[in-house]
């Protein structure tokens, strides 16, 4: 099964990273390995890679110094950093953390975990789009709550959250602000300091670059102390030897990334909008996520009487196109995804949900082809279907 | 303490939401009908996803333990 | 091309699945699962000389459950009543050289929709009485049996 040869619509789970990325940070395992702890030339040189990769992820979010640039090792890791080492840090100032129901697994059970330190976690519902609800949170917050938790835009419906006005009510009336920026680096701009985010999450692979390093923004004056402990890299904050490949990497997406991402959404927006024009065409089938506010490459829908795995691999096997699906059948537990009930979807409906998230190798000649095999997968299941 | 000898232990303790269920459904498929499996869990949610669970899915809870956080079923397969 | 793990006869199954649609005037029906936890089965079966005839069943589910429906209607067409009954659950997963742990209760469903339409077509003929069909599953109630 040849990566290029079908229709690729899931690349937020995964895609190949840049090669012009691959080239770059290539270097790093051949010609310059060293270890950026090490005092001679050769650790010196590693140790001004991971420095150049800190100011282009700096950039890539405009934060004021990229000393306040993190490395982790995936965005799950800064998550956790943002979120138990501002916490545990700050505790003596507030025991309360908030959340939206729709955060990532890995803030919510890293707010769960710190209930048995004593913190208490309450979650902001969203409405039908997902947009936080602002009033809840402005009901929720107080000035014992240390973090609130929302990310910039949501990878499985799409949508953009109003983060400036969450930033000031938080501001008001809390203390910190994090928000995962995981699902919109690189597809939207994103400007910590005009924003007024306070911690930002990252992913490498994200944002076209290699799978293994994450970033957490910690902006000047936010305290938080580590998780994984050891020595004194990332000024002890993320000890550990630095994957130097992902990190190098990591930095040059970022770089390119910042200087593409307008162009590439113009592009992706295009198609995306015809894709959504078409698909809804169909019977019964519903947009999940905002209409406008949402991310330039992300369609994502519902449809009524068929199940989302069975979309997918009818797509895969018949059709060679790949897509995803936040369907219970799909996830190892059964349970329909936490975002679309959260949305006030019942579990029905929540079954028939297909996700397709745009990237580099996609095009406006595959709308039709698209268009066409969504139509026909979802008339097969429904022929099929006793609803 | 219980006299219960269970067939098969499962130990989560320390893991979140989705895991505790998602291995309790695993496990309770590898042993026969008629076994009993203990799970060990200190999620919060577990204590009302388990037993959840093992009503709709129609096994018997036997006994339920709880010591601080930790919280212990003892469970039989039924179907 | 595998996915989830499933095998060669499971996406068969699922790509072309055998004996779809309904039987309007059917000797039984049985119908097992819930929408609400993402599995609904029906099966519609004839009978001749307490033979199944003819089956038919219709889906709504993830790649497992279309495959089992398939799948359990092929074995049973056919057969006599009393031997379908026996197909159990693991046959129908050995059947299909095996499904991946989380999607094994599909097969349940599969064996419990069989034996459904066929104890409802004995209680229509009267060989048994209502109150002593064997309930395997509600299709009607909230339960996501796993």
């Amino acid at each position: 099964m040849s990566f290029m040869q079908g229709i690729y619509l899931d690349n937020q789970s995964a895609m190949l990273p840049d090669p012009r990325v691959l080239d770059f940070a290539k270097r790093h395992l051949i010609e310059v390995p060293g270890n950026p702890s090490a005092l001679h030339s050769v650790g010196l040189a590693a140790k001004s890679a991971v420095e150049e990769a800190r100011e282009k992820v700096a950039e890539l979010i405009n934060a004021e110094d990229a000393r306040n640039i993190i490395f982790t090792g995936s965005a799950t890791e800064a998550n956790n950093l943002a979120i138990r080492g501002t916490a545990m840090r700050n505790a003596s100032k507030g025991m309360s953390l908030l959340a939206s129901r729709i955060e990532h697994i890995s803030v919510l059970n890293s707010m769960k975990d710190l209930q048995k330190n004593g913190f208490q976690l309450q979650l902001i519902p969203v409405d039908s789009r997902g947009i936080v609800d602002l009033q809840a949170l402005e009901r929720m917050i107080s000035k014992q709550t240390i973090v609130t938790s929302v990310m910039y835009a949501n990878g499985e419906i799409g949508t953009i959250e109003p983060i400036k006005e969450i930033s000031h009510i938080v501001h008001e009336k809390g203390m910190l602000l994090h928000v995962d920026a995981t699902a919109a680096a690189g597809r939207i701009p994103i400007d910590v300091q005009n924003d007024g985010i306070d911690l930002l999450t990252l992913s490498s692979n994200d944002i076209c670059g290699p799978q293994g390093a994450g970033a957490l923004y910690a902006g000047p004056d936010v305290k938080i102390q580590p998780v994984t402990v050891g020595g004194g890299q990332e000024r002890g904050l993320r000890p550990g030897t630095e994957n130097l490949f992902a990190i190098a990497g990591m930095g040059e997406a970022a770089r390119l990334a910042r200087l593409e991402m307008n162009d590439d959404s113009i592009r992706l927006k295009a198609i995306r909008d015809s894709l959504i024009r078409e698909i809804l065409k169909i019977d019964e089938t519903h947009l999940t996520g905002h209409a406008t506010n949402r991310l330039p490459h992300h369609a994502s829908f519902r449809f009524d009487r068929i199940e989302g795995e069975s979309i997918l691999l009818t797509l895969d096997a018949m059709f060679d196109i790949q897509v995803s699906t936040g369907s219970a059948c799909s996830s190892r537990t059964l349970e329909p995804s936490h975002v679309l009930l959260a949305l006030g979807l019942k579990h029905e409906q929540a079954h028939g949900s297909m996700v397709m998230t745009l990237g580099k190798s996609n095009h406006p000649d595959q709308i039709p082809v698209v268009f066409d095999a969504v139509k026909k997968t979802v008339a097969r299941l429904r022929a099929l279907s006793p609803l | 303490m219980s006299d219960i000898v269970p067939d098969a232990e499962l130990d989560c303790i320390g893991l979140y939401c989705p895991l505790p269920l998602s291995m309790a459904k695993e496990n309770i498929a590898n042993i026969d009908i008629g076994q009993v499996l203990k799970i060990q869990a200190d999620d919060p949610d577990a204590e009302k996803d388990i037993p959840g669970w093992a009503k709709r899915a129609g096994h018997q809870i036997l006994m339920f333990e709880r010591s601080g956080q930790v919280a212990t079923f003892w469970i039989k397969r039924i179907r | 091309m595998a996915q989830i793990g499933y095998s060669k006869k499971v996406m068969d199954h699922f790509m072309n699945p055998r004996n779809v649609g309904v039987i309007d005037d059917a000797d039984g029906y049985g119908k097992v699962g819930n929408p609400v936890c993402g599995d609904l089965m029906e099966i519609f079966i004839k009978v001749k000389d307490e033979r199944i005839n003819d089956i038919k069943f219709r889906t709504f589910g993830c790649g497992s459950a279309i495959a089992v429906s398939s799948m359990v209607t092929e074995m049973a067409k056919g057969k006599l009543l009393d031997e379908a009954m026996e197909i159990t659950r693991k046959d129908v997963a050995d059947e299909l050289d095996g499904l991946p742990p989380q999607k094994m209760h599909c097969s349940n469903l599969g064996a419990d929709a069989l034996h459904a339409a066929i104890q409802d077509y004995w209680v229509k003929t009267g060989k048994i009485k209502l109150d002593e069909v064997k309930k395997e599953d509600d299709g009607e109630g909230d339960a996501c049996p796993t």
